[in-house]
C-alpha cells in the first residue's frame, strides 16, 4: 500500500510546478525545492485489515477450508467445475456447523444457488440436490415458504426445458425435492408442471435406457398427483386443532383458505382437468411401451417395475382425481353411469375416454409368462391390484364387456382368498398390505354386482376379516368397509354375513387387548354404530344383543389348521370375568378414557342388557383401577338406558346395591395413610352415593320405592359393613324416606340394633386426637357419618329412643358380665368402647336439631349416666387408674353437657306445671 | 302489548300446563290434564296450545291435545299412529311436526289436520325437533346420537330426493349417546346449530358448512340449552343443577376450572335442569328443574329474579310466548268466552293418522294465518286464485329487481318530459318571435 501511495504523490506535486519553465543543465542535479514535503513515511508496524487469515475471520462461520459463507457463493458460479462442486460442500459445511448462518443468508443462499439447477455438469447437480435436501429444505421448513417457492421454481422449470436431457430429468428430481418439503407450490404451478411432464414422458426414447432417472421422475409425478384433492383423501380432523386455538367460531380461517382442496376446485380447475386429460393417454401408452419387456423378460428387473408401478399410481390417481372432480356434480355413485350417458359434458365425460384406458385393460391381468420367483410374483400382482384398483375406481362396469368385469371380479376373489398365494408368513404381511386398497372398494362392489358374485366376493372378504391379525392395519381397513356394510341404508339382504361381522367385533376386542388403543376404538366405533343404527326388532339389533351370549355352536368350534380349540369371546370377557371366584379384569380397565367412555356408550344400544354382563361391568366400577369420571359414566349411561327400558328393573336395583355395598373405601381411617399412596376414594364414593341415591330415587315413586328396597337395604346393613358402605345405605334410606318415618316397625327394631354398633365405629375409626389443627377435621368428618341417622332421627323418634336404650344396654352389659366372676379387668376394649359412646353422646348433643330431639329422651340418657356412674364407681371392677381417670372424666363431661340441658328442661317444665 | 311475555310449562306428571306472565310474575289459567314429554309442548302461531301426551300404559294410544287459550279443558285430541315424543310447529303456526319413538317425523297441516308426509328419519326414535327462522329447514336429534337436517323443499320433492344420494342435507354422527337438544342460531341456512347430548357434550354445527366447529365437553350430562339472542354464548341446562355458560365468541382459556369454552355457570341448589327458554330480549333466561320449580334468572347480574312454583313433579317443558289478545287479563278470560262459543268454531280438526294419497295435491282453498283470533275462522277463505294474484302481486312490488325497472321507467320518463319541455320552450321562443315580428311588421305597415 505504502508503495503505491507514494508515486502518486510525487506525481501530484510535479503538477504543481508544471506552469513553471524550468531550464535544466545536464548532469546538474536539481534542488529539491523548498516547500517539498517529506514523503517518507515511518511506522513502527504495518497493519494491513483483511488479509491476515489468523485474525480476520475469528468471529465468522468458516467452512473447513477457512471460507467464509459469502466467498463460497461467489464460487458457486466459478468456471471450474471443481470449484463449484467444493464451494457447494464447502457451504453444507458451514450450514451444519452454523444453523444460525442458514437462518439469517436463507433467500440469499437460495437466490446463488438455484443457479446451479441447470448446471451443466453432474456432479456440481448431485451435490446441490445433496445439500438442499439435507440441510437447506429441513432448515427452512417452518418459514413462510412463498419466497422459497418462487425463488426455486422459476429455475427449476427453465431447468426443465433445458436442452441436456440429464439436467431435465434431474430438474423433476429437483421438484420432487421441492413439493416434498413444500406441498403447496404445486397447485399454484399445477398446470406448467404437468406440461413438463407430459412433454419429457413423450421423448420416449431414452425410456430404455435410463429407467434410474425416469423413475425418479415418475415418482416426483406420482407424489404431486396424489396432492390433487380426491375423494378418498377427506378432510383431515383439524377440528382439535382448531378449536383450542381458535376464539371465535365465524372467524376467518386462514389454514383453510391455504387448503389444497379449494385452490384447486376454485380457481384453476379446468386447466388443471385439461392438462390431465392430455397427460393420461401418455402415461397409458408409455406403460404400453413396456408391456413387450414383461412377455420377453425372464424376470422383471426392479427399476422397469417401478416405473410401471408409478406409472400405474399415477393413473390411479388421475382417475381418482376426475372421480372427485365430477362427484362434485354428480354425487351419486351408482347414477355414474347413467349420467355419464346424459350429460356428457361432465368433465367425467370429457376426461377419460373408454378407448384409453382399454388398452390398460387389455393387459389385464399380468402374468407371468414364465415360472417365476415367488418376489416376481409379488411384484405382478402389486401392478394387478392397482389396475384392479383403476378399473374400480371408474367402475363403469356396465358399459363394459361382462367378461371383462368377470376377470377383474375373478382376480379380486382370488387375491382375497389367497389362492393367487402360497401362504408363506413374510409375504402373507406383504400381499395384505396390497390388499388394503382394494378392500375399500368391497362395498361398492357388493352394491354393484350381480347376486352369484356378491356371495362369492363377500365369503372372501369375510374370510380376509376374520383370519387377518387383528392389530394388523388390514382388520382396519376390512372394519372401514363392514361399517359402510353394515348401515341398514344400504339395504344389502346379507344378514349372515353381518352376523358373522357382528359376532367377531367382542373377540376383536378381547384380542386387541391393551396394546392397541387405535384398532380398539375402530372396533368400538363400529360397535356404536351398529348399535346406534339398529333398527328395534330387526336381526341385526338381535345380534347386537346377542353380543353379550356365547353362541353354543362358535364355542366348540374348532380350528382345522392348529388343532387348537377357538375360544370365542362375548363382549363381558372385554370387560371382567369371574371365574371360580377370582375376578379378571379385561382389556377395558387398561385402555385410555376415551376408549373407555366409548365402549360405556355402546353399552346404551343394547336393547336388552343382560345380568351378567351387569354383573362384570360392577365388578369394573367397583375396582380402584377405574377412574372416578368413567364410574360416573357407567352410572349415568345405565340411568338413561333405565330409562329407556333397556334393563330390568331388579337387575339395576341390583347393581346399585353391589355398587354401595362392594365399594371399598380406602383408607379406612380419615388420613390417607402411605399404603394408597397417600390417595382416598371416599370423595369419589361420596359421589357414587350422591348418583346412586338419584338414580334410585328416579325410579317411580318414593314410597312404592322405599317399599322395594326396604328388605334389601337391611339385609345389607345388617351383614357388618366398613362404615362408609354403612353411611351409603343410610343416605339411601333417607333420600327415599319422607318426614314421618314411612320404615316399617321391623326395620326400625333392626335399625336399632344396628346403629349403634354403627356409631361404635365411626368413632373408633376417626380417633379423636389431641392437635387443635385436626380437631376441627374429626368433628366435622363424625358429623358427616352421622348426619344421616339424625335425620331417621328425626322423622322417628322411636328409633331415637331404642339406640339410647340398646346404648345403655351395652354399658350395663359390659358391667354385669364382668362383675361376679372374674373380678379382674376390664378389657381394654370395653372400656373404650364406653368412651366411645360417650362421645357419639357428645356428638348428638353437639347438633342442634338433635338437641331437641334427645330432650323427649332424658330418661334414658339418665339411665345410661347412672350406669356409667355405677361402673365408674363399683369397686369390684378392677380398672388402671389411668382408665378409670378417663372414663371419669368423660362421664362428668357428659353430665355437665347433658344435666345443663336437661334440667334446665325439667326446671322448665316444673314451673309451667306449677303456673 | 310486545312487552307481554307468557311462560308455558308443563311436565311429564299430570299436573298441567302452567301459565304464567314473565314480567308480572302473575299466574293465568292452568290448562288440565297434560303429562307431555320432553320438547312435546309447543304454541300453534300464538293461537293455542298443542301438545303430545305419553303415554299411561302400553294398551292406551298416543295422542295430542290442543287447548284453547281461554278453556282448562282439552279442546281437540287427535290419534297420531305412534307415540309422538317432540312436538314442534312453525311460527305462523300452519303446520305441526312430531317425531315418533320409532324414528319417523310427521308433518300435519293444521288447518286441515291433514298428514302431509311421514318419513324414516332415524334409526330410533326422534327426541328433538326444531325450525329454523325462515322455516325451511326441519333440524331434528334423535336417539341413536344424529342429528340431521332435512329441508322442507327436499321433503316434498320426491323427484329431487329420488335423485340425491341421501335425503337429509346434512347428518351429524359424532354425538355417542342420545341427542337431548338442539337450538338454531339466525341466518337462514348459514346458521349455527347447538346440540347436547347424553355423552356429556354439546357441539356446534355450522349449517353453511355442514360440520363441526366446536365441541364442549361439560362436567355433567346437559338436558337443556339456550342460545343467547346475540350468539356469543349459550346456556347449557346440566343435570347437576347448574346453568353453564359456554362461549361461541370468546378466547378460550384452558386453565378455566368449569373446561374448554365455558365461562361460568348459574347455580342455585336446585335438582336436574330440564328445559331453558329465553325471553324475547334475551335478558331474562327461564329454567325449569326437576324439583318442580320454574326459575327467572337475570342474565346480565346472574341473579334469580323471580320463581314460579310449578307443582311437585319435574318440569320438563317451557315455553316462552308473546302474549295473545285473547289472553290479555284474567278477568276477562270469562268474558272471553262465549265470544268464541257464539262463533261456534272449533279450534283446528284432529289430526290424521295417516295419510292419504288419493287427494294430494288438489287444495281447493287455504286458511291463512289467524292474526287477529278474535275474528272468526271463516272469514279467512280465500280462495287460491286471489292468493296467487296476491303473491304475484307481492313479488312485483317486493323485489328490487321490481324496484330497479321502477326507477328506470320512471328515469326514462323524466328525460322525456325534460325533453318536451325543451320542445315546448322553443315552440314558445318561434311564436313569441314570431308575434313580435308580426307585431312589429303590422305596427310598421300601420305606420307605413
Amino acid at each position: 500500500m505504502v508503495k503505491t501511495k507514494a508515486p502518486s504523490k510525487k506525481k501530484q506535486q510535479k503538477r504543481g510546478v508544471d506552469f513553471k519553465k524550468i531550464r535544466r543543465k545536464i548532469g546538474r542535479k536539481l534542488p529539491p525545492p523548498q516547500n517539498a514535503t517529506n514523503t517518507e513515511i515511518k511506522s513502527k508496524a504495518i497493519i494491513l485489515p483483511e488479509q491476515s487469515i489468523a485474525s480476520e475471520k475469528a468471529g465468522l462461520a468458516v467452512s473447513k477450508k477457512g471460507l467464509t459463507l459469502k466467498e463460497l457463493l461467489q464460487q458457486t458460479s466459478h468456471h471450474n467445475v471443481k470449484v463449484r462442486k467444493d464451494a457447494l460442500i464447502g457451504i453444507r459445511d458451514i450450514l451444519l456447523k452454523f444453523p444460525a448462518e442458514l437462518k439469517l443468508h436463507k433467500l440469499a443462499v437460495i437466490e446463488k444457488l438455484r443457479e446451479r439447477i441447470s448446471d451443466d455438469d453432474k456432479l456440481v447437480r448431485e451435490a446441490l440436490y445433496q445439500l438442499l435436501k439435507s440441510v437447506i429444505f429441513p432448515g427452512c421448513k417452518e418459514d413462510s415458504k412463498g419466497p422459497i417457492n418462487s425463488l426455486m421454481m422459476t429455475y427449476i422449470f427453465n431447468a426443465m426445458t433445458h436442452m441436456a436431457i440429464e439436467v431435465r430429468l434431474m430438474a423433476f428430481k429437483f421438484f420432487d425435492l421441492l413439493i416434498q418439503y413444500f406441498p403447496s407450490s404445486f397447485l399454484l404451478y399445477a398446470e406448467k408442471i404437468l406440461q413438463n411432464y407430459e412433454d419429457i414422458l413423450q421423448k420416449n426414447k431414452f425410456y430404455l435406457q435410463d429407467k434410474g432417472r425416469l423413475k425418479n421422475a415418475l415418482a416426483g409425478l406420482v407424489r404431486c398427483l396424489s396432492l390433487l384433492p380426491c375423494s378418498n383423501q377427506e378432510e383431515g380432523d383439524s377440528l382439535s386443532y382448531n378449536d383450542a386455538t381458535r376464539a371465535s367460531l365465524h372467524a376467518f380461517d386462514l389454514d383453510r383458505s391455504n387448503k389444497s382442496t379449494d385452490v384447486i376446485c376454485f380457481a384453476g380447475l379446468s386447466g388443471v382437468v385439461n392438462k390431465l386429460t392430455d397427460l393420461l393417454p401418455v402415461l397409458v401408452s408409455c406403460f404400453q411401451d413396456f408391456s413387450p419387456l414383461i412377455h420377453s423378460m425372464a424376470h422383471l428387473d426392479a427399476q422397469s417395475f417401478d416405473c410401471m408401478l408409478f406409472l400405474l399410481q399415477s393413473i390411479d390417481l388421475v382417475v381418482r382425481f376426475f372421480g372427485h372432480a365430477s362427484g362434485k356434480n354428480q354425487d351419486d355413485f351408482q347414477n355414474l353411469s347413467s349420467a355419464y350417458q346424459k350429460n356428457s359434458p361432465s368433465i367425467h365425460g370429457q376426461s377419460i375416454s373408454a378407448v384409453t384406458l382399454k388398452k390398460l385393460w387389455d393387459e389385464f391381468p399380468l402374468s407371468p409368462v414364465h415360472c417365476l420367483s415367488e418376489k416376481d410374483g409379488d411384484r405382478y400382482f402389486m401392478l394387478n391390484v392397482v389396475i384392479t384398483e383403476i378399473f374400480l375406481q371408474l367402475s363403469y362396469g356396465s358399459e363394459l364387456s361382462p367378461a371383462l368385469l368377470e376377470r377383474f371380479l375373478e382376480f379380486i376373489e382370488s387375491s382375497l382368498s389367497e389362492k393367487i398365494f402360497n401362504g408363506k408368513e413374510a409375504g402373507k404381511v406383504h400381499h395384505e398390505k396390497h390388499l388394503i386398497p382394494l378392500v375399500a372398494f368391497i362395498p361398492k362392489i357388493i352394491m354393484q354386482v350381480s347376486d352369484a358374485w356378491k356371495s362369492r366376493i363377500l365369503q372372501a372378504f369375510t374370510t380376509v376379516f376374520q383370519n387377518c391379525n387383528p392389530e394388523s392395519p388390514m382388520k382396519l381397513a376390512c372394519l372401514t368397509a363392514v361399517e359402510e356394510m353394515l348401515l341398514p341404508e344400504q339395504n344389502l339382504e346379507i344378514f349372515d354375513d353381518q352376523i358373522t361381522w357382528i359376532r367377531e367385533l367382542p373377540n376383536l376386542l378381547v384380542l386387541l387387548g391393551d396394546k392397541h388403543p387405535l384398532h380398539s376404538k375402530a372396533v368400538l366405533r363400529l360397535q356404536l354404530r351398529v348399535g346406534q343404527a339398529a333398527n328395534l326388532n330387526s336381526p341385526l339389533a338381535k345380534e347386537y344383543d346377542n353380543m353379550q351370549y356365547i353362541q353354543q355352536q362358535q364355542y366348540t368350534e374348532c380350528d382345522p389348521t392348529s388343532g387348537v380349540w377357538n375360544k370365542q369371546y362375548i363382549i363381558q370377557d372385554f370387560y371382567c370375568t369371574h371365574l371360580n371366584g377370582t375376578v379378571n379384569y379385561g382389556p377395558f380397565m387398561r385402555l385410555p378414557r376415551d376408549i373407555q367412555e366409548l365402549s360405556v356408550c355402546c353399552l346404551y344400544y343394547f336393547s336388552f342388557l343382560d345380568k351378567v354382563l351387569l354383573q362384570s361391568l360392577a365388578s369394573c366400577c367397583i375396582c380402584h383401577v377405574l377412574e372416578p369420571f368413567i364410574l360416573s359414566r357407567i352410572i349415568e349411561v345405565f340411568h338413561s338406558a333405565y330409562k329407556a327400558g333397556h334393563i330390568q328393573i331388579a337387575d339395576y336395583i341390583s347393581f346399585f346395591i353391589t355398587l354401595l355395598s362392594r365399594f371399598q373405601v380406602y383408607p379406612e381411617k380419615i388420613y390417607p395413610t402411605e399404603k394408597h399412596e397417600g390417595k382416598s376414594n371416599r370423595g369419589t364414593f361420596k359421589s357414587v352415593v350422591r348418583a346412586v341415591c338419584s338414580c334410585l330415587s328416579q325410579i317411580g315413586d318414593d314410597v312404592l320405592v322405599l317399599q322395594m328396597l326396604e328388605k334389601i337395604v337391611l339385609d345389607e346393613i345388617s351383614h357388618k359393613r366398613p362404615v362408609d358402605n354403612m353411611y351409603g345405605f343410610i343416605r339411601l334410606l333417607i333420600t327415599l324416606d319422607s318426614k314421618p318415618t314411612r320404615l316399617s316397625e321391623q326395620t326400625i327394631n333392626r335399625l336399632s340394633e344396628v346403629l349403634p354398633e354403627y356409631f361404635l365405629d365411626v368413632v373408633n375409626n376417626i380417633p379423636e386426637e389431641d392437635e387443635e389443627s385436626t380437631k376441627l377435621l374429626i368433628q366435622q368428618t363424625r358429623h358427616y357419618y352421622l348426619l344421616p341417622c339424625f335425620f331417621l332421627f328425626e322423622r322417628s323418634n322411636t328409633l331415637l329412643n331404642q339406640i339410647l336404650k340398646v346404648m345403655e344396654s351395652l354399658i350395663r352389659r359390659n358391667v354385669s358380665s364382668l362383675l361376679p366372676h372374674h373380678k379382674g379387668a376390664l378389657g381394654k376394649d370395653q372400656s373404650s368402647r364406653i368412651l366411645s359412646i360417650v362421645s357419639v353422646l357428645l356428638l348428638m348433643h353437639g347438633d342442634l336439631k338433635m338437641q331437641k330431639l334427645l330432650m323427649p329422651c332424658k330418661t334414658e340418657i339418665r339411665n345410661i349416666l347412672e350406669s356409667m356412674h355405677t361402673l365408674e364407681s363399683s369397686e369390684d371392677i378392677m380398672m388402671t387408674i389411668e382408665e378409670r381417670h378417663q372414663i371419669r372424666t368423660n362421664v362428668h363431661q357428659l353430665s355437665g353437657e347433658t344435666a345443663g340441658r336437661l334440667w334446665q328442661f325439667d326446671e322448665q317444665n316444673s314451673v309451667c306445671c306449677k303456673k | 302489548m310486545t312487552d307481554l311475555e307468557l311462560v308455558i310449562a308443563s311436565s311429564a306428571t299430570d299436573a298441567g300446563i302452567g301459565c304464567w306472565d314473565l314480567h308480572t310474575g302473575a299466574e293465568h289459567l292452568r290448562y288440565r290434564s297434560c303429562s307431555s314429554p320432553s320438547h312435546g309442548l309447543t304454541c300453534v302461531g300464538g293461537r293455542f296450545l298443542a301438545s303430545s301426551q305419553l303415554r299411561e300404559s302400553k294398551s292406551s294410544s298416543s295422542s295430542i291435545l290442543y287447548w284453547s287459550w281461554n278453556k282448562p279443558q282439552v279442546e281437540v285430541k287427535s290419534f297420531p299412529a305412534e307415540p309422538i315424543n317432540p312436538l314442534v310447529s312453525n311460527s305462523d303456526g300452519t303446520y305441526i311436526a312430531g317425531g315418533g319413538a320409532s324414528g319417523d317425523i310427521f308433518l300435519w297441516q293444521v288447518a286441515t289436520g291433514k298428514l302431509l308426509k311421514k318419513w324414516h328419519a332415524h334409526y330410533r326414535g326422534v327426541t328433538c325437533l326444531l325450525f329454523n327462522d325462515d322455516q325451511s329447514l326441519l333440524i331434528s336429534g334423535s336417539e341413536d346420537g344424529s342429528v340431521r337436517v332435512w329441508s322442507l323443499i327436499m321433503v316434498f320433492d320426491d323427484l329431487l330426493r329420488g335423485k340425491a344420494k341421501q335425503p337429509y342435507e346434512y347428518s351429524f354422527s359424532e354425538h355417542s349417546l342420545k341427542v337431548t337438544d338442539v337450538v338454531i342460531g339466525y341466518g337462514g341456512a348459514n346458521a349455527i346449530v347447538v346440540s347436547a347430548s347424553e355423552d356429556r357434550t354439546c357441539k356446534v354445527w355450522s349449517l353453511s358448512r355442514g360440520k363441526m366447529l366446536r365441541n364442549i365437553v361439560f362436567p355433567s350430562i346437559i338436558d337443556a340449552i339456550a342460545l343467547d339472542t346475540g350468539e356469543d354464548v349459550f346456556y347449557a341446562g346440566g343435570r347437576d343443577g347448574k346453568i353453564y355458560i359456554a362461549a361461541l365468541n370468546a378466547v378460550a382459556d384452558p386453565n378455566n376450572n368449569f373446561g374448554l369454552h365455558i365461562l361460568g355457570c348459574l347455580s342455585e341448589q336446585s335438582k336436574a335442569i330440564t328445559c331453558l327458554a329465553l325471553s324475547t330480549d334475551g335478558d331474562l333466561l327461564i329454567s325449569g328443574s326437576e324439583d318442580g320449580l320454574v326459575r327467572v334468572w337475570n342474565t346480565k347480574n346472574h341473579n334469580i329474579a323471580r320463581i314460579f312454583r310449578y307443582a311437585k313433579g319435574p318440569v320438563n317443558n317451557i315455553v316462552v310466548i308473546k302474549q295473545p289478545s285473547l289472553l290479555s287479563t284474567r278477568g276477562s278470560v270469562n268474558a272471553q268466552v262465549p265470544s268464541v262459543k257464539r262463533h261456534g268454531v272449533s279450534l283446528a280438526p284432529p289430526l290424521e293418522k295417516y295419510a292419504n294419497s288419493a287427494d294430494e295435491n288438489d287444495y281447493k282453498a287455504v286458511i291463512g294465518p289467524r292474526i287477529d283470533p278474535d275474528r272468526s275462522v271463516e272469514a279467512s277463505y280465500i280462495s287460491i286464485q286471489t292468493l296467487n294474484n296476491q303473491i304475484i302481486e307481492l313479488q312485483r312490488q317486493g323485489s328490487s329487481a321490481a324496484a330497479e325497472m321502477e326507477i328506470e321507467r320512471l328515469k326514462l320518463d323524466r328525460s322525456r318530459s325534460m325533453q318536451m319541455i325543451l320542445q315546448w320552450g322553443k315552440k314558445f321562443q318561434s311564436l313569441h318571435q314570431f308575434c313580435v315580428t308580426e307585431l312589429l311588421d303590422g305596427e310598421q305597415a300601420g305606420n307605413a
